[in-house]
């Protein structure tokens, strides 16, 4: 870590992550043009990364450790709508529909978490499972309370300028609380022992165990964190665009998973870093937003994302391989 | 043909077999689960309808599958439900043609009457029915088109969240007809599955179009959700563009009611069911028919003008 040499930096996890996102950043500032890179345009991928970022490293905890969680397709729809009805439909304070709502999560995340390491059913099981139950779950209470599927909440201005605002126009406030969380992130994971726990359940669950590391409790945990995450933002777009509904929220699952790959966390576990999933995330909003700046057909859309990320990931692999077999400038002993 | 007519020859022999003297229809209602937003409207319509039958001296009854798992299946048993109950007529919709066709023949051969509301206005004749009541998608995107024009849109921008949606592009055509017979022109966007139901994506994406294009001066998105997100691009575009939608939530009787949302295309549920549903009873006590065929009960379009009155709508469960 101490040794900054060029060899060591160009060997860190994050470092072919950083090269996809610059090429996927230059090809959409050519083609793009002046509105991608300006600050307006600049905020549109922001905000999408921001949101997508704050599920995405819980994620890529979980990830490191060997598990998933696809949960969260469910957590940010049911979030989104019990902020809605405590805050909205009951008219109680925010503070109360916000406390409640995460304490929803933790329940979730509590039940992902210990139904993992009390089973042998894999945690994309058990999560699925906890996915559709947390689905219909929230479409029963959504009807049995309010009688519709949709609801409309005016939050007072304190929330919004915290929790779901705009600064400079297009700037989400969620940008900050996703720079915070992955400042944080970063000491959890680089910086605390518990990085060196998550790494080593991640390689080899029985010889952690062995080696006195709590995995059980560690486990949960994760698991809360990433219930927990999903849910924030999900309380947060109900504080932002004053309404909420029990649509799913399908496509967070895949989009975490896929930033976090891009991001250079191998699906296999035991490797990654935050620095990492930051850029995966970032290059993922980049291409998902950038096609509406450039003049292709829209009906492409799709195709160019794919095209894209598929680039991103084989740069970042190419780029990891030469970079381990590197080994830069010897040191005489 | 030849079969269709003899069936409907049977049919009618059969019904004036079965009805004769003055006994007042008794009814089944078939329709989704009433989990779902759109059939609690439905139900209100009905349940308002069943005041007049039952004042004719009918009965009205009311059947609903309990999800969507075992859609065709559960159609059937609901039929064949209504069958053994001895009812005189059927109000239904055809959801699930191959499932449903043949159950609904062989109760019209039996003399059941079938009045077919919200979907399968195609099988119609198949089936016997009497009438259709619902929307027409390519109508109400139609409707859409030229009352943004009318209201002075040259550029509409028309939102599909899910690309190859069969109803939604259909929306979309409509769309591009309305608004080009009135002078304008529609720009399609159809966003792909990874933005689906994300609002910050979907919002991003349409800012990004406006700030891309200054000459889109209208948006009309395919669900009411879309619109939450497009309200935000156009604040942040910061130009006014006129915002329409499909469907109506309570953000967007909000923001029609603020003047933040030009308008909103509905399909009007509760007129479905209870046109349905009285037509129906109308039929088999008095042997009232409409020359209308098929009656459209959309699009209705809810705009400052009229606000209001759906509002009272929304708190009394009609809208």
């Amino acid at each position: 870590m101490g040794n900054l040499s060029f060899a060591s930096l160009i060997r860190r996890p994050e470092s072919g992550a950083f090269l996809g996102m610059v090429f996927v950043f230059v090809f959409f500032a050519i083609f793009g043009g002046r509105n991608f890179t300006s600050f307006a345009g600049a905020a549109s991928w922001l905000n999408v990364a921001a949101n997508l970022g704050i599920i995405a490293i819980p994620i890529g905890f979980l990830m490191i450790a060997g598990e998933l969680d696809i949960s969260i397709g469910a957590m940010v729809p049911a979030a989104s709508m019990s902020m809605g009805i405590i805050s909205g439909h009951y008219g109680l304070p925010i503070p109360v529909g916000i406390l409640m709502t995460l304490g929803f999560a933790v329940v979730i995340g509590w039940i992902n978490g210990i139904m993992v390491v009390r089973t042998a059913v894999p945690s994309l099981i058990v999560t699925m499972g906890t996915l559709f139950a947390v689905t219909g779950l929230t479409l029963f209470l959504s009807i049995l309370l309010t009688n519709t599927t949709a609801v409309a909440m005016n939050p007072p201005a304190w929330a919004k300028a915290i929790f779901g605002g705009f600064y400079f126009n297009s700037y989400q406030v969620i940008i900050v609380w996703w720079l915070g969380l992955t400042a944080l992130y970063v000491y959890f994971l680089h910086f605390s022992p518990w990085g060196n726990w998550l790494f080593a359940m991640g390689g080899d669950k029985e010889s952690a165990r062995n080696a006195g590391i709590p995995t059980t409790k560690f486990t949960i945990g994760l698991f809360i964190l990433s219930s927990v995450s999903a849910a924030f933002v999900g309380l947060c777009q109900t504080i932002l665009f004053n309404s909420a509904q029990v649509s799913t929220g399908m496509s967070f699952i895949f989009n975490a998973i896929i930033s976090v790959v891009i991001g250079g966390v191998l699906l296999t576990g035991g490797f990654g870093s935050v620095i990492g999933i930051f850029f995966g995330t970032l290059t993922f909003a980049m291409v998902n937003q950038g096609i509406y700046f450039t003049d292709f057909d829209r009906n492409l859309s799709s195709l160019i994302i794919g095209v894209m990320l598929l680039i991103a990931v084989l740069m970042n692999n190419t780029f990891r391989q030469m970079a381990l077999s590197y080994t830069g400038s010897r040191k005489k002993d | 043909m030849m079969n269709m007519r003899k069936n409907m020859l049977a049919a009618m022999l059969a019904s004036v077999a079965l009805t004769g003297a003055a006994s007042a229809a008794d009814i089944a209602v078939i329709a989704g689960s009433a989990n779902d937003a759109f059939f609690n409207r439905v139900k209100k319509g009905v349940d308002d309808a069943a005041l007049v039958v039952q004042a004719n001296g009918g009965t009205v009854n009311y059947l609903t599958t309990q999800n969507y798992d075992n859609f065709g299946p559960d159609l059937v048993q609901l039929i064949n439900t209504a069958v053994s109950q001895g009812v005189d007529g059927i109000a239904i919709p055809v959801w699930v043609a191959e499932s449903q066709v043949p159950a609904l023949k062989s109760a019209a051969d039996q003399g059941i009457k079938i009045m077919m509301y919200n979907s399968g206005a195609e099988v119609k004749e198949q089936i016997a029915g009497i009438n259709y009541f619902g929307s027409d998608e390519f109508v109400a995107g139609e409707a859409g088109g030229a009352y943004m024009a009318k209201k002075g849109a040259k550029k509409i921008l028309c939102h599909i969240h899910v690309p190859g949606a069969v109803n939604l592009e259909r929306r979309c055509d409509g769309i591009v007809a309305g608004a080009e017979a009135n002078g304008a022109t529609v720009m399609r966007l159809p966003t792909p599955a990874s933005i689906d139901s994300d609002v910050t994506g979907t919002s991003e994406a349409l800012k990004a179009e406006l700030l891309k294009d200054p000459s889109i001066d209208a948006v009309i998105t395919m669900g009411a959700w879309a619109s939450d997100a497009a309200t935000i691009a156009i604040q942040q575009a910061g130009r006014p563009v006129l915002l329409g939608t499909f469907d109506l939530s309570p953000s967007v009787l909000e923001r029609i009611k603020a003047g933040t949302q030009t308008m909103a295309i509905d399909q009007q549920p509760y007129a479905q069911a209870f046109l349905a549903t009285t037509m129906l009873a109308a039929y088999i006590d008095f042997g009232i028919d409409l020359p209308t065929d098929p009656v459209l009960t959309g699009p209705g379009i809810v705009d400052a003008g009229n606000i209001d009155a759906a509002l009272v709508g929304v708190a009394a469960g009609a809208r």
